[in-house]
């Protein structure tokens, strides 16, 4: 018994001690990248940007030793090679601590890089590296470098990484011509044959907003701002689509929360505006005998009027309806120019093959390879909208009916 | 069952009578002046023994009382022996001279509990605790008489178990007051009390105490014998007895749970345990005890049960959070950065930056001066309590951050683990803790998440296996009782709780009535119930 107690004690102590903390890193140690930006050079070559937080002066308000706004709450570190990974170990070279990936949140890729070669070269090494999460929120960089998005600072989200996050994540939510993809997402949606991704993009101007005077003033001129989304098409981005189309495009993958609708009364364009509160976008294929396979959409809306220009008397059910058909007709309108602009440029982002995958999977399996190419740009669509208008907000006759009379 | 059978079946080496027992007795002797020459022998002419002589029955007997002063009751001395004693007239019948101690216990002392005694060892055990000795001249038989008094602390509130609401009176340093309190509450006669004599030099009482027809007959006997094997030199507090009839000695968490209140002993009695009291510790020792139990407090059972039940299940959260929170924040610094949210890592690490030690060590030194700070506070005289706190208060809250010693989050750390290392109701659980979290510290800093996980398990495994007289330290929870679940993480109010718990209580489960559960009648119910028939528990 004792010589046992004595052994498990020794291999216990021995354990502990010799194994030291094994792989243990301070938090010291780390370099937190809340970023990183992809670009490709003209000789082919990957710039890589890392965007590195300065805890210190992002967490600095009431520390002391760190003066707050004294210098930028990030920085970014640059370097190129031909394979992320071997960026990766170069940019040791330029930075003390090691580059810690758990963390970042957002992936930026040129629209050049993703225009000329594709992003699916660069997504391999984001999959598999066990620190990097696939999580991770990605944006393409519009008529600017990732490397100057990466630069950018941002006033009220101190990391800029953050301030793209959210702007993307509000805006598809409040306004819906943009979405967010994750990492994971955009794989899942390049490998399946059914559908294509849509990847917001987001502009800044180069070289304005890099130091901490362009964010001390109000307007600053370099901002982060969604610009338009990316569509691709084979893993390669073929347009961007901004406004109407970008709004058709988000209605049709049912990701609409809320938007404003403009309805068109009496000849004036922007008489009253629709205020979307909630929405249910289904898509369902029809595959008929001959072939020919019918998509049918339905979107099932609900707002309120949140905005009347013209003198419209809101208490009448008939003029409820009226509006209620016109809104219905702009939502409709919205999705066929998304629909013309898909099968334009025959990339299936829409993800009517998932559907009629769903619907007919043994037909899909023949058309599967030539679905974009072949069956996609033939597709007949149906679009069906149901509005209902809930509430007028406080009153219903707005106030200039009566300065008419 | 099986647990408590097979364990109690072990039994230890029998070990040989203790040699104290086997002495041979020296008896009195017929002359009273050879009998006090002794005496005074004996006692090496200690100060405080008194020895007064005296001739009784019309100043016919020569006799003397000896006792040892402040340890017996004056007033009944003088009321009630000496008095009695020197009013005596000549018997009218006379009386044979050995048998004048006879006479004298029957006609003439005016106490309860007198003995007769033939021995000087069976003398000096009475005279020890208080009682008065009358020795006569002429017979080899002294009479001892119960005269035990002096002073006691008063029953006071118990400071180191409060409860809101309850009885404010604590067990106090005499074990006659606080059998007395037990059994004020247990009015059955059914309540036994068995003493023992324990210790070579202290003699001191030890008493168990136990219901019969409730509590388990082999734990009683059990408690008997591991008592009885017992061959100390001397025993002042339960805490002796305690640590030499436990089962598991080299486990940190305690088998044996300990109280200062009577209640929380009359219940526990109530339940079928045993209580084991010693003369000079206001501390009385119940088994068997369960892991539960330490998070159980008198409060729970005079509270609503929801509440009760919430409050005990806090207590085990944050029992957990006292042994893990410095071990886990170590482990996720160091390990597992990626386990922390964004934002809360930029804090840490922006609070870290300045910090010139591993966070293990940080924690350390943290851990270190709170322990420091506490035992201090202890052991301090109360007039400079104080500065304890105010030292504490600078040194742990702001000056080391100050300094860059330590990084402010981890003083929430260590905040919050003392402050919820203040909620374990008992105190040897808290303590257990106490000890763990530094073991736990280095397992973190040493294998990270992993190394908690497999310490969790490793405690885990090592609670299940202790046994508390037979009983697992884990009842109800493993092995599961369902009967017995009413009073465990959770307190089912007392209409479901119609059991007692069934590990402990052997034969006799039923503890109530059924249909406890009150239902308020109509109006007019009440009306005619209050006619016809009356109060259940009316007299």
């Amino acid at each position: 018994m004792k010589i046992k107690l004595y052994c498990l004690t020794s291999a216990l102590v021995g354990i502990i001690l010799l194994s030291g903390c094994w792989s243990n890193q301070e938090l010291p140690d780390l370099a937190l990248v809340s970023a990183i930006g992809i670009d490709l050079e003209k000789d082919g070559r990957y710039t890589f940007t890392v965007q590195v937080i300065n805890p210190g002066n992002v967490a600095g308000e009431g520390m002391q030793g760190t003066g707050g706004s004294e210098s930028p709450p990030v920085s970014t570190y640059t370097e190129s090679g031909w394979n992320l990974t071997e960026i990766n170990r170069k940019l040791s070279k330029k930075v003390s601590r090691h580059i810690y990936f758990a963390h970042t949140n957002l992936v930026v890729i040129s629209e050049k890089l993703a225009q000329e070669e594709g992003i699916m070269p660069v997504l391999d090494v984001l999959e598999r590296d066990h620190e990097f999460r696939s999580s991770a929120q990605i944006v393409i960089s519009h008529q600017s470098d990732a490397e100057d998005i990466m630069k950018t600072l941002s006033s009220i989200d101190k990391v800029p990484a953050n301030k793209i996050i959210n702007t993307m994540k509000s805006t598809e939510k409040v306004w819906g011509e943009h979405v967010s993809v994750s990492v994971r997402e955009l794989i899942a949606k390049l490998v399946s044959p059914g559908e294509a991704p849509v990847v917001t993009t987001f502009h800044t101007i180069e070289n304005q907003g890099e130091t901490l005077q362009s964010i001390q003033r109000t307007n600053p001129d370099g901002r982060l701002e969604a610009a338009g989304l990316a569509i691709f098409k084979k893993g390669k981005m073929v347009d961007m689509t901004t406004g109407e189309i970008s709004k058709g495009i988000v209605w049709l993958l049912n990701k609409v929360k809320n938007t404003a609708v403009s309805v068109q009364w009496e000849g004036e364009k922007h008489a009253a505006v629709f205020d979307l509160i909630r929405q249910q976008t289904k898509v369902s294929a029809d595959v008929e005998k001959g072939g020919t396979v019918r998509m049918k959409v339905n979107v099932a809306a609900e707002g309120n009027v949140s905005e009347v220009q013209h003198p419209i008397n809101l208490a009448s059910p008939q003029a409820l309806n009226k509006m209620e058909q016109r809104v219905e007709e702009t939502i409709k309108q919205s999705i066929m120019h998304a629909v013309d602009k898909a099968q334009e440029l025959e990339t299936d982002i829409l993800g009517f093959g998932e559907a009629v995958h769903r619907e007919d999977p043994e037909k899909w399996k023949k058309w599967e390879d030539e679905w974009e190419e072949s069956y996609f740009p033939e597709v007949q669509v149906d679009v069906s909208a149901d509005v209902f208008i809930r509430r007028t907000g406080l009153r219903d006759e707005p106030f200039h009916r009566y300065l008419t009379k | 069952m099986p647990y408590r059978l097979r364990r109690l079946f072990k039994s230890k080496k029998q070990q040989a009578p203790s040699s104290a027992d086997q002495k041979e007795k020296t008896p009195l002797g017929t002359s009273l002046k050879d009998n006090l020459k002794e005496f005074k022998k004996r006692t090496g002419n200690s100060s405080d023994v008194v020895i007064r002589t005296l001739t009784t029955g019309g100043m016919q007997w020569e006799a003397a009382i000896v006792y040892i002063d402040g340890i017996v009751d004056n007033t009944s001395i003088d009321e009630f022996l000496l008095e009695p004693l020197l009013q005596l007239e000549v018997p009218t019948t006379p009386v044979l001279q050995q048998d004048i101690p006879d006479y004298i216990s029957e006609q003439v002392i005016a106490l309860g509990g007198i003995e007769s005694v033939l021995d000087w060892e069976t003398l000096f055990e009475a005279v020890t605790i208080g009682r008065t000795i009358l020795f006569i001249d002429g017979a080899a038989k002294a009479l001892s008489t119960s005269t035990i008094g002096g002073e006691r602390r008063a029953v006071e509130e118990p400071p180191t178990e409060i409860s809101i609401r309850g009885p404010r009176e604590g067990f106090t340093e005499s074990i006659r007051t606080n059998t007395a309190m037990v059994r004020r509450r247990i009015k059955n006669p059914n309540l036994r009390v068995k003493t023992m004599k324990i210790g070579r030099q202290t003699k001191t009482n030890v008493e168990i105490m136990y219901l019969e027809g409730i509590a388990d007959e082999k734990v009683v006997e059990e408690v008997r014998r591991r008592l009885k094997q017992m061959d100390m030199g001397s025993i002042l507090d339960s805490g002796y007895i305690e640590e030499l009839i436990e089962d598991q000695p080299s486990s940190p968490f305690p088998t044996i749970h300990f109280t200062e209140r009577p209640d929380s002993a009359a219940g526990n009695i109530l339940e079928g345990r045993v209580a084991v009291f010693v003369d000079g510790s206001p501390f009385i020792l119940h088994m068997p005890a369960v892991f539960i139990q330490f998070f159980q407090s008198v409060d729970d059972y005079y509270s609503r049960s929801y509440i009760a039940s919430s409050l005990r299940m806090l207590r085990i959260m944050v029992f957990l959070i006292s042994l893990y929170a410095p071990a886990t924040y170590v482990a996720a610094t160091t390990f597992h950065q990626e386990m922390i949210p964004t934002q809360l890592l930029i804090v840490l690490s922006a609070q870290r930056e300045a910090v010139p030690f591993p966070a293990l060590i940080e924690a350390f030194i943290m851990e270190m001066t709170f322990e420091v700070l506490r035992e201090a506070g202890i052991r301090m005289p109360k007039a400079v309590g104080q500065t304890v706190s105010i030292v504490g208060a600078l040194v742990i809250g702001q000056a080391a951050v100050q300094a860059g010693i330590v990084s402010p989050a981890m003083v929430i750390i260590v905040a919050i683990t003392a402050i919820a290392s203040f909620t374990t109701p008992s105190y040897s659980m808290a303590i257990a803790a106490r000890l763990i979290r530094f073991f736990l510290m280095v397992i973190a800093a040493t294998f990270g998440f992993y190394g908690l996980i497999l310490s969790f398990i490793m405690m885990t495994a090592h609670l299940c296996s202790l046994r508390s007289f037979g009983v697992p330290y884990m009842a109800p929870l493993a092995p599961f009782v369902p009967a017995d679940f009413h009073d465990s993480i959770i307190r089912l109010p007392w209409w479901k709780a119609k059991e007692r718990p069934r590990l402990i209580s052997g034969q006799n489960n039923v503890r109530q009535g059924d249909d406890l559960k009150p239902e308020a009648p109509g109006t007019q119910s009440i009306r005619k119930q209050r006619k016809n028939t009356g109060d259940l528990n009316e007299d």
